[in-house]
């Protein structure tokens, strides 16, 4: 459970000559990182796999059927995505939203019964959002939206996690929370691949790496011989100055 | 003996006489939408459901039976006493139940069919009408006359206006034509073809529709098809009974033939178009006219 | 929102209880109203009797030929319009879309006016109607889907387009029709519950309207969401967004054949029961359909005995009423 391949996947970016074909397959237990500039591709990636958008060719297979076969609903109940942007639809409250997670396990008739509501509260919780709950989104922070987002998302409990910049909007004492709490869901045989703009929550956090250059190129593997200097630079275009911390590489723009 | 069994006879003689008036109270008569309507007495209590209706039922003497009438019915000043159940465009159906009526006047394009038609579910009787050339209105006023009873008026009102008419007739047989433009109304402009019994009456005094051909009854002309057709006559009502302001209009094309021997004459719409017995008084008005144009040759 | 919490929390019986209780309840008051009040005055002993199946000729011919027929008409028109406001605005995500931003009453006009022009009534009339309302449907889809990306803002701009297209067409179809025969069709435009159809069919398509909407109800808050956001929690977007499409517009389309286009319903009901209920449209649509129905019923009713014996078009009411209720509770609401 929570096993994602791909195999010769080729992403659509609209604009954009084909990049690199991508087969590469996150292993329960791991957490991918995936990196890259802006304008890279990245959540064009997360979206793809998710089964939102249509690659150019290849394919993709979760818990080892191919993504395509599955129903909309049967997708929605291995695989969960956090996503970067936010639509403020209608006004809801904050527990309402996160219990909209649990719509791929409701048949329509079913109404959310007081396990749901248990798990709702519970992934509220754990997300520090639990005083918020009666609050209507539109009158949250950022940074509070950005984890009732990671909450609902909790509530559906998923084994496969996709997430796109999780840690946007999140002050430090709240981003190493998130951090843990998708590597727990590594850890309990789930697996987490998620986009990330800050190299160094990569290097600490994940133990596989994918790089996605802008012209198309992508290069993946363990995260050792990932977060190598010079294809980091070649990365972002940008020289980096390496530090050790705790056992860790800390890297660093530099002058 | 002998005068048990002659009274016996007798009886059995009289009895269809007896059995007769029952029959002869009975009104049929045939609408204008070709639908034949019986009534079992002659109606005693008529709503007329259009200000045409109203005149027409008050000509053919069943005045003192109209126990309903619509917005705008103003003639004959009568009618205004009489209750009004809302507009014939939109009819206040319970008002006009709560009055008990028991014969319908209606009037065929000025009544939503679909008021019409419940009414008749409800069991009412509805004769809708609506005369669209000269003769047709005294046949109206003879059909309503035989429902509500009242033949001795209404013939002799039918009479009157078709002697009334058919006078005029004789006295334009061998008139001079006169070019005639007839305006109906003015924005937008529109006009009448031979078809209409505006354009009947034109032709009666004489005169020739510059828009006798056009294809429809009422059609909406430009000023520029008045100006080429450079009528000897304009004729016009206006907004109300009094209102000279369409007439005055053309003035200021003082080349059009009628501006210069000023032929502008105004003809009180309620006489001439509507089809009720007092288009008899809108001809005389207009074939006057005519004359007077006639004599400015 | 003050005083709203103990209602919006979806898990409640009670709290959906409540609304919809009092809603059955204004809707009965309403049609009861719409029974014992007209142009003619009914006595309520009076109107006790024909219920009970005596009463004179006169009252059960009021009541029951006049006053029930066009209440329940009232009721169905006013349930549906204010139910296909409410889909249109979750299809749309915004809540100033109403039933007729699409196109779809202009469609039916034009269908009912081209009958009217060549003479035709009654059922052909109404079977016109619901053929324009049925074309525009197509026309409004075809153009949106167009080379695949749809959004939203699309579908509202090709519906916007082809609803300003539909009323060229009437204006023209006015413009060129026969004298006698503009009363008719202006009558008709107006929208106008007096020569309303039997309320059989109506009535039968909101309560289906409503069944669907139970299932459905979960789908659409999720869809109110956001499209990718639905998609990824296993909601099939394009199918039922189609879905609501065709849906509202089968609800409109009933309306605005039964009773011409009237305004304000589909848009003010659902937005001010969306103001004091919130936003679950399990509790919202059925709400919808009561709320725009006992709206409908009381604004006939005054429609018919304000200015008695003459007769007001209702679309006027509604629009009297719904435009200072709902300004009352936006303010409120701030």
């Amino acid at each position: 459970m929570g096993r994602l391949e791909t195999h010769e996947l080729v992403i659509d970016v609209p604009g954009r000559a084909d990049g690199a074909a991508l087969t590469l397959a996150v292993e329960p237990g791991q957490v991918w990182g995936v990196l890259g500039p802006n304008g890279a591709g990245k959540t064009t990636l997360l979206h793809t796999l998710a089964g939102l958008r249509a690659p150019r060719s290849g394919e993709i297979r979760v818990d080892g059927r191919l993504l395509a076969s599955l129903g909309r609903r049967e997708v929605a109940r291995r695989l969960g995505l956090v996503f970067q942007e936010r639509h403020d639809g209608f006004p809801a409250t904050v527990r309402e939203t996160a219990l909209i997670g649990r719509h791929p396990w409701l048949s329509p008739w079913q109404m959310e019964g007081a396990d749901d509501l248990r798990l709702a509260e519970a992934a509220l919780a754990r997300l520090d959002v639990a005083h918020l709950a009666d609050r209507l989104v539109s009158t949250l922070s950022g940074g509070e939206r950005q984890r009732l987002a990671i909450a609902t998302v909790l509530t559906q409990a998923p084994r496969l996690w996709l997430a796109d910049e999780p840690t946007n909007h999140l002050d430090l004492h709240h981003q190493s929370a998130v951090m843990d709490l998708l590597a727990e869901q590594a850890a309990e045989g789930g697996s987490v691949l998620m986009c990330l703009h800050d190299l160094n929550l990569a290097a600490r956090w994940c133990d596989h790496l994918l790089l996605l250059y802008p012209d198309g190129e992508a290069c993946w593997g363990a995260a050792e011989t990932m977060l190598v200097p010079s294809a980091l630079e070649r990365l972002y275009g940008q020289r980096l100055a390496t530090a050790w911390v705790d056992g860790a590489p800390v890297f660093v723009p530099a002058r | 003996m002998m005068a048990a069994s002659l009274l016996r006879h007798l009886t059995l003689a009289l009895l269809p006489l007896a059995a007769a008036p029952a029959l002869a109270d009975e009104r049929c008569a045939v609408d204008d939408r070709g639908r034949e309507v019986c009534l079992a007495a002659p109606a005693s209590r008529i709503a007329a459901l259009s200000p045409g209706a109203t005149e027409l039922v008050f000509a053919a003497g069943a005045g003192e039976r109209v126990v309903a009438v619509v917005a705008h019915s103003d003639y004959p000043p009568e009618a205004a006493e009489v209750a009004s159940v809302g507009n014939h465009t939109r009819v206040d159906l319970e008002a006009l139940l709560a009055l008990e009526p028991d014969l319908v006047i209606g009037w065929v394009t000025g009544n939503p069919a679909e008021q019409l038609e419940r009414l008749e579910r409800l069991g009412l009787p509805v004769f809708q009408i609506e005369p669209r050339r000269i003769e047709e209105i005294a046949g109206a006023i003879e059909r309503l006359a035989h429902l509500a009873g009242s033949e001795a008026v209404g013939k002799a009102e039918a009479a009157r206006f078709r002697q009334g008419m058919a006078e005029l007739a004789r006295r334009h047989a061998e008139s001079v034509p006169v070019s005639v433009f007839y305006q109906v109304w003015d924005s937008p402009l529109m006009t009448i073809n031979d078809d209409h019994w505006i354009g009947e009456v034109v032709r009666l005094c004489g005169g020739v529709n510059v828009f006798a051909d056009l294809d429809r009854l009422a059609p909406r002309i430009a000023e520029e098809a008045v100006l080429a057709a450079d009528p000897e006559v304009i004729l016009a009502g206006g907004m109300g009974e009094e209102n000279r302001d369409w007439l005055d209009h053309w003035t200021r094309y003082p080349e059009l033939t009628a501006v210069d021997r000023d032929n502008l004459f105004f003809v009180p719409p309620s006489l001439i178009q509507r089809p009720t017995p007092r288009l008899l008084e809108g001809s005389r008005l207009m074939c006057d006219a005519l004359e007077v144009a006639r004599g400015r040759r | 929102m003050a005083g709203a919490e103990p209602l919006r929390t979806p898990l409640s019986g009670l709290g959906w209880a409540l609304p919809l209780g009092l809603l059955v309840l204004a809707s009965l008051l309403a049609l009861g109203l719409a029974l014992a009040m007209g142009s003619v005055g009914v006595g309520l002993d009076e109107l006790w009797s024909v219920v009970r199946g005596e009463g004179n000729a006169l009252s059960r011919t009021l009541i029951l030929e006049l006053r029930l027929p066009r209440a329940l008409s009232a009721f169905a028109v006013g349930g549906l319009l204010a139910v296909a406001g409410a889909l249109m605005q979750v299809l749309l995500r915004n809540p100033l879309a109403d039933p007729y931003v699409l196109g779809l009453s202009g469609g039916a006009a034009v269908g009912a006016l081209a009958a009217m022009l060549a003479g035709l009534g009654g059922a052909l009339m109404t079977g016109s109607a619901f053929a324009g309302a049925f074309l525009s449907t197509l026309l409004v889809f075809g153009l949106a889907h167009g080379t695949g990306s749809w959004t939203p803002s699309r579908l509202l701009l090709t519906g916007v387009v082809v609803a300003a297209g539909w009323g060229a067409v009437i204006t023209l179809m006015l413009a060129v029709s026969p004298v006698e025969r503009l009363p008719g069709m202006l009558y008709w435009l107006m929208g106008d519950l007096a020569h309303a159809g039997a309320p059989g069919a109506p009535l039968a398509l909101l309560l289906v309207a409503c069944l669907v909407a139970l299932p459905l109800g979960r789908n659409l808050n999720v869809l109110a969401r956001g499209p990718l956001q639905a998609a990824a929690l296993g909601v099939a977007v394009r199918p039922l967004e189609w879905g609501i499409y065709l849906m509202a517009s089968a609800l409109t389309a009933m309306a605005v054949t039964t009773a011409g286009s009237i305004g304000f319903v589909g848009l003010v009901v659902p937005h001010m029961l969306r103001l004091v209920l919130g936003n679950d449209q399990r509790l919202i649509l059925p709400a919808c359909a009561l709320a725009g129905g006992t709206l409908l019923v009381l604004a006939d009713t005054l429609a018919r005995t304000a200015i008695a014996p003459e007769q007001l078009p209702v679309g006027v009411i509604t629009a009297l009423l719904g435009v200072p209720t709902f300004l009352y509770l936006l303010y409120r609401s701030r």
